[in-house]
Parts: structure tokens; sequence; C-alpha cells
């Protein structure tokens, strides 16, 4: 009994040895997530109709089908349609379900902003444009942190998904632990215990960056 | 900062003004109308501002005193009506309408300041975004536009540090900095606490002193009386009535006007001024 659980601590490494796949996955899906997701939250509050509408739709859509499906139809789409491999499938399909929660996000903080405050941009003379990027974005982005640090830990979690195609992360690392070792207990804790400690330093990155972009006074 | 030293400059400047006839219209507007929804809210409103005129609006409330405002440099779009501003007509179109707004300066009754910038930031940032002035340059403007509100102290406090009057002056140099040719106040003292209104009206005779042309929505009677060329009082969407604050306070024609004044003047305490 206790070999075998030698045998499980011996095979940390190797499931570290996922973590760098993890954090890959978690970040490329996170920023491509995060630039589509502000695009948007910008058409739903200051588009024209049309761009509105479809912004509207695509959350909709997209918040409605569970992650699982959304990473199969893009797993099927590279090998059938188009060429992409397994990982950049799971990037794509994380990337797009987070996304359309982001949009929510940004959307939220860019609305919470008093009219007022892009009425004075344009008062002065700037564009819309203008006013958007250098008011009322830099303010909402700020607001936006503690909701996006929250997506950021589920995204991270979520990556774990990338196990059903194969690839080699945290997750799919545990598995062969299992079938090397029989041990699934003791596996899944130490796995549950990595994306602890990469849950809490991401928390604890994302509070720093809350403190150090604080507007004085508020 | 400086205190006013009375009315009696203004009083030659009236004077100046009709003596040499400098009457010179800077801004006209004719036959505005604006509707929100089913209730129109300015109903054919004629008015013309002279170059460096100070002119106090006041009327009941709903009457479109801040839509007039607002219509003036298009945060409200007229549905009909033209205005002009030296001789230019202020209508839609990019590049017409941020030139022309450059040349109207807004203060709005919540300061509006910019929340994640400094108040020296608040204030440079039209020039340096809008006028593309070099930056070292646009602050050091800013500093002295702070100065002039007297809070060059102030420069580096953001506005949530500031206090309501502090942000108003603030606000008054952010739009100062883009070199207005007319001011427009919406009820700039409206949101403060009455001991911090002196501070924002003080800068504002300084202004009037210095020849600013400005239009002011105000129940402020101390300040109309004191800096207002004309007074203007708007009820049902027009003009209803208009004159030296002289024949307004103390002779209106119109019965309703008269009533008006005694119900704001008996309000802020100034019936036995």
């Amino acid at each position: 009994m206790s070999m075998r659980y030698t045998e499980v601590f011996n095979s940390i490494p190797y499931l570290l040895q996922g973590v760098g796949t993890t954090l890959e996955i978690t970040i490329y899906a996170l920023f491509l997530g995060a630039f589509f997701g502000l695009l948007l939250a910008l058409a739903r509050v200051y588009g024209g109709n049309i761009s509105r509408r479809f912004a509207i739709l695509y959350s909709r859509i997209i918040r409605s089908l569970p992650l699982l499906v959304i990473l199969f139809l893009l797993f099927y789409l590279g090998t059938e349609v188009i060429n992409f491999s397994e990982f950049q499938a799971v990037i794509l399909a994380l990337a797009i379900h987070t996304s359309a929660y982001q949009s929510e996000i940004f959307r939220g903080s860019i609305q919470s902003i008093s009219k007022g405050q892009m009425e004075a941009a344009l008062a002065l003379g700037m564009s819309k444009t203008q006013g958007i990027f250098t008011i009322i974005l830099p303010q909402a982005l700020r607001r936006a942190i503690p909701y996006w640090g929250n997506e950021a830990s589920i995204v991270l979690k979520d990556s774990s998904f990338a196990y059903v195609l194969g690839v080699l992360e945290i997750l799919r690392r545990g598995e062969f632990v299992i079938a090397r070792t029989g041990q699934a207990l003791i596996t899944y804790i130490i796995v549950g215990i990595i994306y602890l400690i990469l849950t809490s330093i991401l928390t604890k990155c994302l509070s720093i960056g809350e403190r150090k972009f604080r507007i004085p006074g508020l | 900062m400086k205190e006013s030293s009375g009315s009696q400059v203004y009083d030659i400047k009236v004077i100046n003004r009709k003596v040499n006839n400098m009457t010179k219209p800077i801004l006209r507007i004719q036959n505005l109308h604006k509707k929100f929804g089913s209730s129109e809210v300015l109903k054919g409103l004629n008015l013309t501002v002279d170059e460096g005129e100070v002119v106090v609006i006041i009327g009941p409330s709903g009457t479109g005193k801040s839509t007039l405002l607002r219509c003036i440099n298009r945060l409200e779009t007229p549905d009909s009506g033209e205005i002009y501003l030296e001789d230019q007509k202020i209508e839609h179109g990019k590049t017409n309408l941020s030139r022309m707004r450059q040349k109207i300066g807004m203060v709005f009754q919540d300061f509006n300041l910019f929340n994640h910038l400094t108040a020296i930031q608040n204030v440079a940032i039209g020039p340096v975004k809008v006028k593309k002035i070099d930056k070292a340059k646009a602050m050091k403007a800013a500093e002295r536009e702070l100065e002039r509100v007297g809070l060059k102290d102030k420069a580096n406090s953001y506005p949530a540090e500031l206090s309501g009057g502090q942000k108003q002056r603030v606000a008054i140099a952010r739009a100062l900095a883009m070199e207005p040719k007319v001011m427009l106040f919406d009820e700039p003292t409206s949101a403060l606490d009455p001991e911090l209104t002196g501070e924002v009206l003080a800068v504002m005779k300084d202004l009037a002193k210095a020849g600013m042309t400005m239009v002011v929505v105000s129940h402020e009677m101390g300040f109309a009386r004191e800096a207002a060329h004309r007074i203007v009082f708007l009820e049902d969407g027009i003009v209803s009535e208009m004159g030296s604050p002289e024949k307004i306070f103390n002779n209106p024609e119109k019965q309703r006007t008269r009533e008006f004044i005694s119900k704001i003047t008996s309000l802020s305490g100034e019936g036995s001024a």
C-alpha cells in the first residue's frame, strides 16, 4: 500500500510538468477572450444596431452552450474541416467561451461609468472614440479587475477540460499516474492541490494589480 | 483666491459696452425646438449673446434651461432651429462639431471631472488630445489655469480627494484650458454645500471681469445681480422676459417674472439684501 503511495508521490514532478501547458492554455485563452470580449462589449454599448445585436446574440448563444460541446465542436472542426491541433482547439474553445462572459463583465463596467464622463469628453471636443479610449476604458477596466480575476480563475480551472482531447496538461497527466498506480484518490488530491496553488497565485497577482491601479481617494 | 473687488467694475463695464456700442453678437440661437418623447421642452427659443456679455438664465425647473445649454454644444440634438457661433453654424458632422465644441467651454452641475486623472491632468487632457499640443507645454499651461482658480497646490490631487467647490474650480480650469470663446455654466453651484458656492462664484466673477462671454444657468441671485449684464427669464420653452438685472429684479414687466423672482430671492434669503 505504502509502496503505491510512494509511487504517486514520485510522480509529482511528472504532474508538475503539466503546469506549463495549463498556464499556456489559460493565458492564451484568457487574453484572446479579453480582446474579443472587449470588442463585443464596445459593440454592445457604443455600436450601431447590427453590431449591438450581433454582440447580444453571440453572448447569448455561447453562454448557453456547455464548454465541452464547444470544445468538441472545435476539435472536429480542427480535424475534419480546417487543420489545427488539439492544443489550438482547446485554446480557441476556451477563448470563445470566456469571451462571452468577459464581454458581460466589460459591458457592465463600461456602463457603470457615469454618462457625464463621456459628455465632458465630448464637450472638450474629443471624438467619441477618443472619449472611449482616454476617459471611459481607463476607468471601466480598473473597475473590471475583480470580476475579471474571478473569470481568470474559472478559465484556469476550465483548462483541465483539455484532458478530454488528450492534451498533456495537469489533469491528463494525473490520469496517466492513476493508470500506472491505481491510486485515484491520492492522485486527485495532489492534482487538486496544484490547482489550488495556481489559483491562489493568480488571485494574489490580480489583487496586487487592483491595488496598484486603484484611483486615489476612490 | 482673489476676492472680487465689488460690483463697480461691472457697472463701468456695462456703461462701456453701452457707450461704445460694443455689441457684437457671438452666439445666435434661432427658433430652437427640442422634444423629449411627447413633451416639448424648447418651443422656438430665440436668444442672441454678445461678445463679452454675461447672461444669466433663470426660470422654473423643467423649463428647458439645461436643455438649451446642452443644445448649444450639441450634447443634445435640437429637433429644429439654428445655432451660430461667430456666424458659423453649429451642426453635426465630425470636424465641425469638434471644432465648435473646442470654442465652447462647458461646466456641469456635477463637475464630471475625469476620475482617473489628477487635477492638472484633467486640465491638460483637452489641449493634449484635442488640440494636439505638446504635453510638457500643456502641463505648464494647465498649471497656470489651476493657479487662476486658486488650486495650484492641488495639481496632483485626484478628484475624489477634492471638495465639491475645488472640483468645480478644476472643471472651470479644464474648460478654460481650451481657450473657449463662450463658457456655458449649467447650474454650477447647485450640487455644492452652501459654504462652498462662494469660492466657485468668485472664480466666475473674475472670469466675467476678464471679459469672458458667459451663459450661466443659475439661481444664485447674488451672482446675477453683481456679474450679469442681462437676465433671461425662461418659461415654457421660450424666453418669456429679459433685461438688465435692475429691471428684472426691481421692475419686471410680467407678473409671472415678478412671482418667480420673489420666490427665489426669499428662498435664498436675499429678500432684504
